[in-house]
């Protein structure tokens, strides 16, 4: 199957959901690991969308990516409470580690860098994910993949 | 055998609650999965026949981290809890529909009348009073209505939300049911960040238990998970949201309650707001409404976070000293350094320092000094705090997150961004300053929504500009 | 100059109610629901804006609008801010003035500073606003900016320049609201907003082209090329739209004599401001290089041309129709009218038939597309006419297309229909829609549009299909008894209902015969019969059938036993193809009516043309175009004028009208290009486009509007006048000074128009007729009270097969229709950027049938009937059914209309274009009738004179 009819097939899962189209394309970009023009092709056919409007939508929220992020993936907490004990200077020393900035891949492809803001663990920051672990009190090493 | 709690959640979770749970139950523990008590600063905080040890890095060295007894733990005996009365103390999934199945027998005219006098107001940060809105819902013909619930919370300082959501999210589904049985609505629509797997996982699960009893016959509930917009916390960019669009902001008049989801009325409350619900039920307006300080009545949930020594969530009738959440129960900071700043009510909130800590927490109090409650998160920082790079940031995370609908915003936060970066490089600051100044009021009166229209208030404390009129 | 200005910010509002509120002490009373904005403007106070128009709901972004409400705490934008009783607004003071400069200031920070050099320099609102808030300086210091975003020139009409856009989404909301087609959006967000398209450009995108994002930009961001390269207009005409039935009205704007573009008007009442492609930007045609500005004779169709003067070439025109009518008797000539052409144009054309042919030999083109129309609802209902105005459809329950395919053959009256399939309130759920068609049209699937049912029948059986409806209605009480009773005539009824409740017309009867499952019909006829307002909409797909005029007949009864008729939201309503269908018709350019629908074989209607006209005629009914041609065939017709009409392209059984035409001996063609027709002509009037004209177009709702030159005829002679030179040449003194006279004459003889004349159009911008002493401002729904003919007529409607049936060796049934970008025979629009988006004819085959034949996407394929043959590439798609193929028309060396038979509708003679039984192979060669139209035509191309 094609990927906008893979996509189709992920959309039809959730046509009489409410918010459908957003929850389809999380789960395409969960399941392909980005969102390219074909699963927005295969989206919009399904809910009856046009493909601008589903490009739109994508665009418009951060966890719809459409370029295809590194084999791990670090999102570290850019907020307030998480600044306030060292989200700054741990983003730092992450960049600096693993040679990619806020928002880009390392050019060995190992790791992507994103910056969230806020993960409700404000009480124990700086706060951080690598791919599905969540990690609290983060330190450079922690991070590690 | 002996009974060990051990919290599902996910700061818990993050400090190992799993293994813990795993290794007593191979000691031949009981174990029974809570929610948070929201002592985040003990967590994993385990119980075992009532005594709480916490933080628990290890079982073998359980006494080490022994607390004490549960209910004799003063930050938690201390506290007024209403909405976390449950939280952190009984497995969420042990429940009991008796008293929701009583609420919802009880006329809807009876509901609102109770609602009203408990004086209850919108926990999301707007601190409208919530009757106006179920009144309109109400009294709004139509073929349908819904209650959405904003779960959104994207400020920083915050976690209330999640917290009940993993810890008691039967709660949350009472409150919408009310809501719901009192308005007219069928459905009920939870917006949950994308940020809280957990409490998407936890909840779902409540539904199809709530389902499963029988509770969810003449009502539906579903769970959207937000796709990462900060602005979709915001109620009109939320409703466009669950339409399936971009979260732009949509303008007001109509409210929501007016022509809400699918231009529907629709009553849009956040979680605590409707978590309230139920025990103001169970107690009675009047008694709610003795809580609190003249119009901010009721308990409110602070989130006590960043650079504090015992974070956590603390439920109390409004009227606190800030400086006593920081100091008596936050015990200062992280760092042990003095307090340098305090951001009130999330990343739109003002920078709070010396004597404005001493400000009572309640509505009235912190709008006399321009900040304000908001979710009722409080991020502490100490001393090394630099607060023109913080003014930066307000306006980078403005920028961040601005839905790009309206002009003073979508330009006017990347304009204020740069403006603060030439006034550090500044030779002669006050011409920066005036055009920051000048900036803040334009953004603050003419944004189309309160993401703009509040930028500045961290700005201008941050930068020790006057706040604007009103 | 603004050209496009006294914009009110925002849409009228509808309620009834009104509020009086103060604007800076000014008292202004409106409905209520209006924005502040609008009460503003009312009262004559102008409030800065760039993100509101009143096309558009409001939308809240710029920012500039905001107001001071007294006891009210803040600023309001005025424009989503709506009045309330006693409201004192002041749209001045100083804090607002510092406000919006301040919003200016962010603008302008993101803006080139070129106005000098803009092409939107002096017709910007960016530029208005930045003068109207009093912007002096930016003060920010450069920084991010958008100022290198790289221009998109894709689409051959207008150029996207990204740099220029602020970002008030009007392109985005223009596509979604006005035009229903959501081709555009806001991409990213926040600063990095910005207008897209789903693909890579506009061209490649979903975009229709219809212009409504180009004409709500207040920028230069999007922008006419033809604007680019000339500049900003200076003048403007209001006329109307040359092209379908929809009758848009249109701004013509132009420099010194150069129009620079077309725009549409907002006070059109056809198209509130909307346009589509054609309209809006394929107008070029009447520049084109191949127009013919001379008139030319020949003596024999292989000489070649010879260019002369008007005098001569009607001299010579008249001399040879007389010595053809001395040799071959009266009834050897005869006219077909057009309807492209202006309702005075035709008028004087069946006046010449008449008094100086002395027959009724006159025909117009409707002949071949509505024919069945006029004749069906004239007999049920009393008038040649669809009952209702466009904006009806807004107030529809249950929407019906038949055989119609608005998105493509009437895009302005589709995006209104849309819209109200789109709109979802509380107590105004959006309207359901039934689709009857044997192609998947977009309204059966498109972007926020799906039908409720789909009845993808098999061509030629819409008969059965709607008696299956009235069964449904019949059997299962769903007849609104006290409408049929009160308003019809109750013994027709009678037997109707009779008639329907019989099994042979039960939908599971049908069923077979049409393909439809019966419980689909039954279904679709409950959400007809069962809403409050239910109103259909049909095209050419009803009419051109051998049973067409029974199945108008079929809807018009189903309409009156439901008691659909006679008030909006309802209606029998035909989508005209072309522009003055409607016009054509009632100005008489019929064989056996005169004007306004009457018998020339009746006395008295007879005697009332003579007395004004001051001539005998005929009272014998004159020749229909098949009789024409056949008799031409047979030898008996020798002479023909045709204005504005290619019979040779547009009329079934091609070879069967070439045969004809070669053997007349004298063919005078007007039209603005050599076109297929002409090829066989001996007499070649230029004629005039629309631009040249002036005079009345009818549209499909009735409406009578006005169409202004905009220039003086580049052939020096307007047709009226040609015709008008003619008849004198003809020995009848025909005396009109201005088409304005000619519409005098029409009003004082036509019942249903003597309310009519130019100071009226002028005056109230159009009128739907009648328009009269009882409806002097005309009539929007007909039928309100009683019929035009009194009692409702019902008619049985028994089913006859088309004698064209599918078999062995004919497998397939063609049907055929139009797209979006092209007209008709293309004559306009193949001589128009619009050929970038198709310049062929494709045959649309089903992938089953495809592959039986092993045809793919893009092969060449022979399409033969028992007429003749064609070859054109095929388009593989399930847009048909299987065993259903469908072609255009619009290029004439496809020659679709070689395959088309000679059956026809057997009250009207409407050819039979929708079911053609056709086998499909796979082609390599061009077919024989193509090899000859390629010869053919390099040989008169050649004959033409040089220059
Ligand atoms: C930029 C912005 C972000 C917001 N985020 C949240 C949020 O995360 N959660 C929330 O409950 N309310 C949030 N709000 C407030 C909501 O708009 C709305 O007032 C609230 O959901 C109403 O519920 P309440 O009456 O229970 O407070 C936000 C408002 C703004 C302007
Ligand atoms: S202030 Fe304006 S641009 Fe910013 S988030 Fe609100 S509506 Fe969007
Ligand atoms: S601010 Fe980092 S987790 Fe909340």
């Amino acid at each position: 199957m094609d990927q906008a009819a893979l996509a189709h097939e992920i959309a039809g899962r959730h046509l009489d959901r409410i918010g459908g189209p957003i929850t389809a394309l999380r789960e395409v970009a969960a399941e392909f690991g980005y969102i390219e023009r074909a699963h927005m092709e295969g989206v919009a056919d399904a809910f009856n969308l046009t493909v601008a409007e589903v490009r739109g939508i994508v665009g418009f929220y951060s966890d719809l990516n459409t370029e295809p992020r590194g084999r791990t993936h670090i999102r570290i907490c850019q907020a307030e409470a998480c600044q306030s004990v060292g989200a700054r200077e741990l983003t730092a020393a992450a960049v600096a580690r693993f040679g990619a900035g806020l928002g880009e891949t390392a050019a060995d492809g190992s790791v992507s860098l994103e910056a969230v803001y806020c993960l409700g663990l404000c009480t124990s920051g700086p706060a951080a994910t690598v791919d599905d672990r969540i990690i609290v009190r983060a330190t450079p090493e922690a991070l590690a993949p | 055998m002996t009974v060990a709690k051990v919290p599902r959640e996910t700061l818990a979770n993050a400090l190992g609650a799993d293994g813990i749970a795993a290794e007593l139950a191979a000691r031949g523990h009981d174990v029974v999965r809570t929610g948070s008590l929201g002592l985040c600063w003990a967590e994993p905080l385990v119980e075992i026949d009532g005594i709480a040890y916490g933080p628990v890095q290890d079982i073998a060295h359980l006494d080490a981290a022994r607390i004490g007894p549960t209910d004799e733990i003063p930050a938690l005996s201390r506290q007024h809890r209403l909405v976390f009365d449950r939280c952190g103390r009984v497995d969420p999934f042990d429940y009991d529909p008796t008293p929701i199945r009583a609420h919802l027998q009880r006329q809807p005219a009876d509901i609102l009348a109770e609602i009203e006098a408990s004086g209850l107001r919108g926990r999301g940060g707007a601190g409208f009073p919530a009757h106006i809105k179920w009144r309109t819902v109400h009294d709004t013909p139509s073929d349908r209505k819904y209650v959405v619930v904003n779960a959104d919370e994207g400020d920083s300082g915050t976690f209330a939300d999640r917290l009940i959501m993993e810890g008691d999210p039967f709660r949350l589904i009472e409150g919408v049911l009310i809501a719901g049985h009192a308005i007219g609505a069928d459905t009920g629509v939870v917006y949950l960040r994308s940020e809280y797997p957990l409490a998407a996982e936890i909840f779902s699960e409540a539904i199809d238990t709530a389902r499963g009893m029988g509770l969810l016959e003449t009502f539906h509930i579903e769970l959207f998970v937000g796709a990462g917009a900060y602005i979709c916390g915001e109620e009109t960019s939320l409703l466009e949201s669950l339409e399936g669009k971009r979260g732009e902001i949509r303008a007001k008049p109509p409210v929501p309650a007016v022509a809400g989801l699918f231009g529907r009325p629709t009553l849009v409350h956040n979680v605590i707001t409707l978590c309230a619900v139920p025990g103001i039920l169970e107690h009675g307006g009047a008694a709610y409404a003795e809580l609190g300080v003249g119009r901010s009545t009721g308990t409110m949930t602070f989130q006590l976070a960043g650079n504090v020594e015992r974070g956590g969530l603390i439920e109390l009738p409004f009227g606190v000293a800030l400086r006593e959440l920081i100091e008596d129960w936050g015990g200062g900071t992280r760092t042990g350094r003095d307090v340098g700043a305090v951001q009130v009510g999330g990343p739109l909130g003002a920078y709070l320092t010396g004597a404005q800590l001493d400000t009572p927490m309640t509505y009235e109090a912190l709008a006399a000094i321009g900040a304000g409650v908001g979710h009722g998160g409080i991020v502490v920082f100490d001393d090394t705090i630099d607060l023109v790079r913080q003014a930066h940031y307000a306006f980078a995370f403005c920028a961040h997150e601005s839905c790009g609908k309206c002009t003073p915003c979508r330009i006017g936060a990347v304009r204020g961004k740069e403006t603060v970066e030439a006034l550090i490089a500044s030779e002669r600051p006050e011409v920066e300053l005036a055009i920051i100044a000048d900036l803040c009021d334009v953004m603050e009166q003419a944004s189309l929504c309160q993401m703009g229209g509040m930028t500045p208030i961290p700005v201008r404390s941050a930068l020790g500009l006057p706040q604007g009129g009103d | 100059m603004r050209l496009a200005d006294n914009d009110y910010g925002t849409p009228p509002s509808p309620a009834a109610k009104t509020v009086t509120l103060t604007v800076d002490g000014t008292v202004v009373t409106v409905p209520a629901g209006t924005s502040i904005m609008r009460a503003a403007m009312e009262a004559g106070i102008p409030v800065p804006k760039l993100c509101a128009t009143d096309s558009l709901e409001s939308f809240g972004s710029c920012r500039l609008c905001l107001v001071e409400v007294e006891g009210r705490r803040g600023l309001h934008a005025s424009c989503t801010e709506p009045v309330a009783a006693d409201m004192a607004v002041h749209t001045q003071s100083e804090n607002i003035a510092k406000m919006r400069r301040g919003v200016m200031e962010l603008y302008i920070s993101d803006h080139p500073l070129d106005c000098l050099t803009c092409s939107a320099n002096g017709d910007c609102e960016l530029q208005d606003m930045a003068g109207a808030v009093g912007l002096r300086e930016v003060r920010y210091a450069g920084g991010e900016d958008h100022l290198d975003a790289p221009a998109d020139t894709s689409n051959p009409y207008f150029a996207f320049d990204p740099s220029k856009c602020i970002v008030c989404s009007r392109c985005v909301r223009a596509c979604d609201e006005v035009q229903g087609t959501y081709a555009l959006t806001i991409d990213g967000r926040g600063f990095d907003a910005s207008v897209k398209t789903g693909a890579d450009d506009f061209f490649s995108s979903e975009c229709v082209s219809c212009g409504a994002c180009v004409q709500a930009c207040p920028t230069a961001t999007l922008m006419e090329k033809s604007v680019i390269e000339h500049g900003v207009p200076d003048r403007v005409v209001k006329t109307t739209c040359a092209y379908c039935g929809v009758g848009c009205s249109f701004n013509a704007e132009i420099k010194g004599d150069q129009v620079v573009r077309m725009t549409p008007d907002k006070d059109g009442k056809a198209n509130h401001g909307h346009s589509c492609v054609k309209g809006r930007f394929a107008w070029g045609y009447a520049q084109h290089r191949e127009r013919v500005l001379d008139p030319m004779i020949r003596d024999r169709i292989t000489d070649p041309w010879r260019k002369v003067s008007w005098d001569e070439a009607i001299a010579h025109a008249a001399r040879r129709l007389r010595d053809i009518q001395t040799d071959h008797g009266k009834g050897s000539i005869g006219a077909i009218t057009s309807s492209r052409c202006t309702n005075e144009e035709v008028w004087v054309i069946q006046k010449m038939v008449r008094t100086t042919f002395g027959n009724n030999n006159v025909d117009t083109c409707a002949r071949v597309c509505h024919s069945p129309t006029g004749y069906g609802l004239k007999t049920t209902y009393g008038t040649s006419a669809g009952t209702q105005n466009f904006d009806s459809v807004d107030h529809a329950d249950t929407i019906v297309v038949i055989g119609a395919n608005p998105t493509e053959g009437h895009p302005v009256f589709a995006s209104r229909m849309k819209r109200r399939l789109r709109e979802d309130r509380p107590g105004r759920p959006p309207a359901r829609l039934i689709v009857v068609d044997p192609r998947r049209i977009d309204l059966v699937r498109s972007p926020h549009v799906a039908a409720d049912w789909h009845l993808p029948l098999q061509p030629g059986t819409n008969v059965p299909l709607m008696n299956a409806f009235a069964h449904v209605v019949v059997t299962e009480g769903l007849i609104d008894e006290e409408f049929a009773q009160e308003r019809c005539d109750v013994e027709s009824f009678r037997a109707w209902l009779e008639f329907a409740a019989a099994d042979q017309n039960s939908p599971e009867a049908v069923a077979a015969v049409t393909g439809v499952p019966a419980e689909d019909i039954r279904a679709a006829a409950h959400a007809y019969a069962a809403a409050p307002n239910a109103a259909i909409y049909y095209g050419l797909g009803v009419t051109e059938h051998s049973q067409g005029s029974t199945m108008v007949m079929a809807m018009a009864n189903l309409a009156m036993a439901t008691g659909n008729i006679g008030r909006p939201g309802v209606g029998v309503n035909p989508l005209r193809g072309q522009n003055n269908v409607q016009g054509a018709c009632d100005m008489g350019s019929f064989p056996h009516e005169l004007p306004g629908y009457r018998m020339v074989t009746d006395d008295a209607v007879r005697a009332t043309f003579e007395e004004a006209w001051g001539a005998t005629i005929d009272a014998e009914p004159g020749f229909r175009i098949p009789n024409m041609l056949d008799a031409a065939c047979a030898g008996r017709f020798k002479g023909i004028y045709i204005q504005g009409e290619d019979i040779a392209q547009s009329d079934p059984n091609t070879q069967h009208v070439e045969e004809a035409l070669a053997a007349m001996e004298c063919v005078i063609v007007q039209d603005l290009f050599l076109n297929e027709t002409a090829k066989f002509a001996h007499v070649f009037f230029p004629g005039t486009s629309f631009l040249e004209k002036d005079g009345t177009f009818t549209n499909a709702e009735r409406r009578i509007n006005r169409v202004r030159p905009v220039m003086a005829p580049k052939t020096g002679m307007a047709e009226w006048e040609t015709t008008q030179a003619l008849t004198r040449a003809l020995g009848y003194p025909m005396q009109y000074g201005s088409a304005r006279e000619i519409m005098d004459e029409v009003a004082s003889l036509t019942p249903t128009f003597t309310g009519v004349s130019f100071d009226l159009l002028d005056r109230v911008g159009s009128v739907q007729w009648p328009c009269n002493d009882a409806a002097p401002e005309g009539t929007p729904v007909m039928h309100r009270e009683e019929f035009v003919r009194g009692k409702g007529l019902f008619v049985l409607t028994e089913y006859q097969p088309t004698e064209e049936k599918a078999n062995r060796k004919f497998p397939l049934l063609l049907t055929t229709g139009r797209i979006l970008t092209q007209y008709n025979v293309g004559a306009q629009t193949r001589r128009t950027d619009n050929v970038e988006w198709l310049d062929e004819d494709r045959l649309e085959i089903h992938p089953a049938d495809a592959e039986l034949r092993g045809v793919r996407t893009d092969d060449w394929v022979s399409v033969t009937s028992r007429m003749g043959e064609i070859t054109l590439r095929a388009d593989v798609t399930e847009r048909v059914a299987p065993g259903v193929v469908y072609t255009t028309f619009h290029h004439p060396s496809t020659g679709t209309n070689v395959v088309t038979t000679n059956l026809s509708d057997w009250a009207t003679n409407c050819p039979e274009y929708k079911v053609t039984a056709v086998e499909v192979r796979p082609a390599n060669h061009r077919s024989p009738w193509q090899e000859t139209f390629r010869s053919r035509n390099t040989e008169q191309i050649d004959l033409l004179p040089a220059g």
